[in-house]
């Protein structure tokens, strides 16, 4: 929207479709951008807004559709008119590109250094030593530990952040003039993503490189870019600074993204999401393509096709009432809550509870023996009736084991857990009935957790007819009482999973929990694959249930900002361990243990530049478990021998804190 | 947006179903060929008539007649119900055997999957031709015999292809969430796990029935299975063979027979598995 003179990248009025006819989308409309060097321009949106199509449609790459408007010019050169043998010279040379998944952009059957040397060689004319040599240059400079050693590896030894490294160093390789992030940190750990994010600033510094950053994430973006571009179904509906668009809004679609995110700290207050959902784009309607989700939307709205207002000081919105529109008020209270007393007897316990994966190999008894990785150790949990208990960890600390093990999809190894006392059997297929009826769960994939051959009403009717909690007769009727729970209506019934949306996918999920009428329902990510304001509606979803039905979840995320919004309760895991136990305002507050404190450090708090992170610089063995402390290796407060042999003891504080850790704590 | 963007692909697709529509009406003309062949046939298939022995086709006998005057297209006729029935009963038994035993090892995993993926390996291992001939010979040459000893040998091959998609099917969270709710394993089996590999069983069991019409003609050729004078096609051809240098009719004619329904049935498979791909990529 606004046009810097000496532009890297600008991109005038595009348009992109994919179809034809009656059945064509327009993915895209009319979306202008210009990129000034050095500089970071973040593109936000939901799913299906169009980032990523305008992303790929930079490298070239429009896919089943084609460019039915617009220019794309990189240095004042056109790059829509290109042959196929220019593109070549400007990819991965002057545009380079960074993807979600670092697994899928490294070829796992070549060596590391070989596929960043690759594009030196082609773009460089490099010999292969040369290019090697440089390849060991670019991981120092990514900070890849050991540059040396692991330009030798393979893809699959190293871990997820590394790999994001890996293709960072591909991708400014050539010293590109343009650099494409598409959700470079979204399927990372949040410790991880914070030490890439400070990576990208790092070398923004350096290089002086102009970045396109895409995400749906506005805290990530806003600690990234200077500017910020808001899409919304394919069109561009806010444009600003950073920080003026994150902290002062105007197009009501930003502030709902905004308002949409959960905070990390002051007062937890309920969210207010976007209503509705994205429109179908087969027929983009008159008027502002937000009006049907607008709160403030006027009949003028619907007829009038907005333009763009200016806004501030190189902050534009494509609303007619950016003046008018209040400034959001973005939560309303959040009913007052009474969780448990330390006192009430626990209704779910898991006492000392043991899993370990390497057993479950070949049936020859010579292989097993070798070490056993846990992926639970000594877990000890308690959940209060209609208390929720939040478990925080990154991947591969054990939660979602942890989760099945509580619904009986897993054999612990050792250990219990108990239903108001009672021993439960440990695979579901052995407990009773009415025990299996109690304790519900919900899967994280809303894709994968629906029959696609199922009918909606079908799958949230099964468990009525499996429990028997209704009669026949009335199921029907049940199941339509079940949907509006979770505010689906009754024509929701008929439809197929592939019909519905990921938040309705997650609804029906939610729904099909329910119809077991349970007392204790674990959520397993039910979130995590969502779109923020997406998010934010299925939790309040949860919500409300837990207050009418008296309902207690363990919810499991990796997301410190949805425990913080639904958990009473928290418990921290690390490597297989709870770490740290308590109510969730004091852990956030006064956490105990070093790796609590970790990730709420990490935790992107939307302001820009580096942030001092918490880690240490020098690499530790990793720990043997059971020996000593899990997390001696990453620790801040480590203190020698103590932590790597000594299994840390367990430190109470007040109101049932507990923390595992050598260090005392400093309430207690 | 992605779904839409394959539109074109789907339009391609479609296109190659009405191309390969021929290959149905070829079938529905089989099955036509089973139920009325025999009362349409011009002549009887086991009368004989030393009159008109070894004659070559004419108007009169199109595919010519055998030495005993049998009129080769009549027994061609008669020939398909004792031919493709027991060929379309193993490949259905055969089907039903390795499609539950795909599915368990699917939904199972682990140890049980592993034994018996080495149970099926040992079947694996005996040629499927030799199987056969050993399963008819241990316990006699009759049909129903004949019917099981090619089921045997579809057993592990269909189970071998179920389990490889079953595993997939398995590790959704859906027949998780079926595990917690406690439902059983029929249900899992039958209910949630097989609709959606349907496709898979369907191409599967068109495949194996060509390849069941070609190793029931196979067996008969041997002298296993249908005995004279079953106007069988396999043993036709045999029965013809002594004749091949001055009545070559007598083997071309039952052997392109074999030949165009085998040909057909795997066209029919291929014709519903990119129907299915269709179906199922739309659903995505």
């Amino acid at each position: 929207m606004s046009g810097a003179e000496n532009a890297v990248l600008r991109v005038n009025d595009l348009s992109i479709t994919y179809g034809h006819g009656d059945h064509a989308v327009h993915a895209v409309r009319n979306v202008t951008l210009s990129i000034a060097p050095g500089e970071a321009y973040g593109l936000i949106g939901e799913s299906g807004s169009g980032k990523s199509t305008v992303a790929f449609s930079i490298m070239g790459h429009v896919v089943g559709g084609r460019v039915s408007s617009g220019s794309i010019q990189l240095d004042r050169r056109e790059l829509l008119t290109m042959s196929p043998r220019e593109w070549q010279d400007v990819r991965g040379n002057r545009i380079a590109m960074v993807y979600q998944d670092p697994m899928n952009a490294l070829n796992p059957a070549f060596r590391l250094g070989a596929q960043v040397a690759e594009t030196l060689i082609r773009h460089r004319g490099m010999s292969r030593e040369d290019a090697w040599a440089k390849a060991v240059d670019l991981f120092r400079q990514v900070r890849l530990p050991d540059p040396e050693q692991l330009v030798n590896r393979y893809p699959h030894q190293i871990s997820g952040g590394q790999q994001q490294r890996v293709v960072i160093a591909m991708a400014i390789a050539c010293e590109a003039q343009l650099l494409i992030m598409d959700e470079p940190t979204t399927g990372l750990d949040i410790t991880t993503e914070a030490h890439i994010l400070e990576l990208i600033a790092d070398l923004r510094q350096r290089l002086g490189i102009a970045i396109l950053f895409i995400s749906h994430n506005l805290r990530v973006v806003a600690q990234v870019c200077d500017r910020v571009g808001v899409l919304y179904a394919g069109q561009m509906v806010e444009e600003g600074p950073a920080d003026a668009v994150l902290q002062k809004a105007r197009h009501p679609y930003t502030m709902g993204l905004n308002g949409s995110l959960l905070p990390i700290s002051g007062e937890v207050r309920r969210l207010k999401p976007i209503a509705g959902r994205l429109p179908d784009l087969r027929q983009v309607p008159q008027g502002c393509i937000f009006a049907p989700r607008c709160a403030y939307a006027t009949d003028q709205c619907r007829t009038m096709d907005p333009q763009i207002q200016v806004v501030g000081k190189r902050h534009v919105s494509r609303c007619m009432f950016s003046e008018l529109v209040p400034p959001a008020d973005r939560f309303i209270e959040m009913g007052s809550r009474h969780a448990p007393g330390d006192s009430v007897a626990p209704q779910l316990s898991v006492v000392d509870l043991d899993y370990s994966y390497a057993r479950r190999g070949m049936p020859l008894p010579f292989l097993a023996r070798k070490a056993r990785a846990k992926a639970l150790d000594r877990v000890t949990l308690a959940i209060r009736p209609g208390e929720t208990l939040g478990i925080v960890g990154e991947s591969g600390s054990g939660k979602s084991t942890l989760a099945r093990c509580i619904a009986g999809l897993r054999s612990p190894d050792r250990g219990a857990v108990r239903l108001e006392g009672r021993r439960l059997e440990p695979l579901a297929g052995q407990r009773s009935r009415e025990a299996r009826q109690r304790v519900q769960i919900v899967f994280q994939n809303p894709d994968s957790s629906l029959n696609p051959l199922r009918t909606v009403g079908d799958i949230v009717g099964r468990p009525l007819g499996l429990y028997n909690v209704v009669p026949e007769e009335e199921r029907r009727k049940r199941t339509i009482e079940l949907l509006e729970m979770v505010n689906l209506e009754e024509r929701y019934m008929t439809r197929y999973p592939r019909e519905l949306s990921g938040g309705e996918k997650q609804r029906v999920n939610i729904a099909r929990a329910l119809g077991a009428d349970p007392e204790i329902i674990i959520c397993d990510e039910p979130t995590s694959a969502l779109d923020i304001s997406v998010q934010a509606s299925v939790l309040n979803t949860l919500i409300d249930l837990r207050t009418q039905k008296d309902m207690a979840y363990v919810f499991i995320t990796h997301d410190l900002g949805v425990v913080r919004y639904i958990a009473d309760r928290v418990a921290v895991m690390y490597g297989g361990s709870v770490v740290e136990t308590g109510r969730t305002d004091q852990v956030f507050s006064s956490p105990g243990h070093p790796y609590t404190e970790m990730l709420l450090n990490a935790i992107p708090d939307g302001t820009r530049g580096r942030k001092a992170l918490l880690e240490v610089e020098d690499s530790r063995p990793k720990p043997i478990q059971g020996v000593g402390c899990v997390f001696a290796d990453r620790c801040l407060q480590y203190r020698g021998r103590e932590c790597d042999e000594v299994l840390p003891p367990v430190r109470l504080g007040q109101d049932g804190h507990m923390v595992n850790c050598h260090r005392a704590l400093a309430s207690a | 947006m992605t779904t839409l963007a394959t539109d074109p692909q789907a339009a391609r697709s479609s296109r190659i179903l009405t191309y390969l529509r021929p290959a149905e009406i070829y079938v529905v003309f089989l099955l036509l060929l089973i139920a009325i062949g025999p009362y349409i046939a011009p002549y009887s298939a086991y009368d004989f008539d030393p009159a008109s022995s070894l004659l070559k086709p004419s108007w009169a006998h199109p595919f010519g007649t055998d030495e005993f005057g049998r009129d080769v297209f009549s027994r061609i006729l008669a020939g398909a119900r004792p031919t493709l029935l027991p060929a379309f009963a193993s490949a259905v038994l055969g089907i039903i055997a390795g499609t539950t035993t795909g599915l368990i090892c699917g939904l199972m995993g682990g140890r049980t999957d592993q034994w018996i993926m080495r149970g099926m390996d040992v079947l694996l291992s005996f040629p499927a031709l030799i199987l056969a001939m050993l399963v008819v010979t241990m316990l006699g040459g009759s049909t129903t015999i004949l019917v099981f000893a090619i089921a045997l040998i579809f057993w592990p091959r269909s189970a071998r292809l179920i389990r490889s998609a079953a595993l997939d099917i398995g590790k959704r969270e859906f027949i998780e969430a079926c595990r917690a709710r406690g439902e059983g394993m029929g249900y899992i089996l039958f209910r949630e796990m097989l609709p959606n590999l349907r496709s898979v069983v369907i191409v599967d069991l068109a495949l194996r029935c060509s390849y069941a019409i070609l190793l029931s003609a196979s067996l008969a050729y041997l002298g296993m299975g249908a005995q004279a004078p079953t106007p069988a096609w396999g043993l036709m051809v045999k029965e013809g063979q002594q004749f091949i240098q001055f009545a070559p009719w007598l083997t071309i004619f039952p052997c392109l027979t074999v030949a165009l329904v085998a040909t057909g049935t795997v066209l029919l498979g291929e014709n519903v598995r990119r129907r299915f791909a269709i179906s199922q990529r739309l659903a995505r």
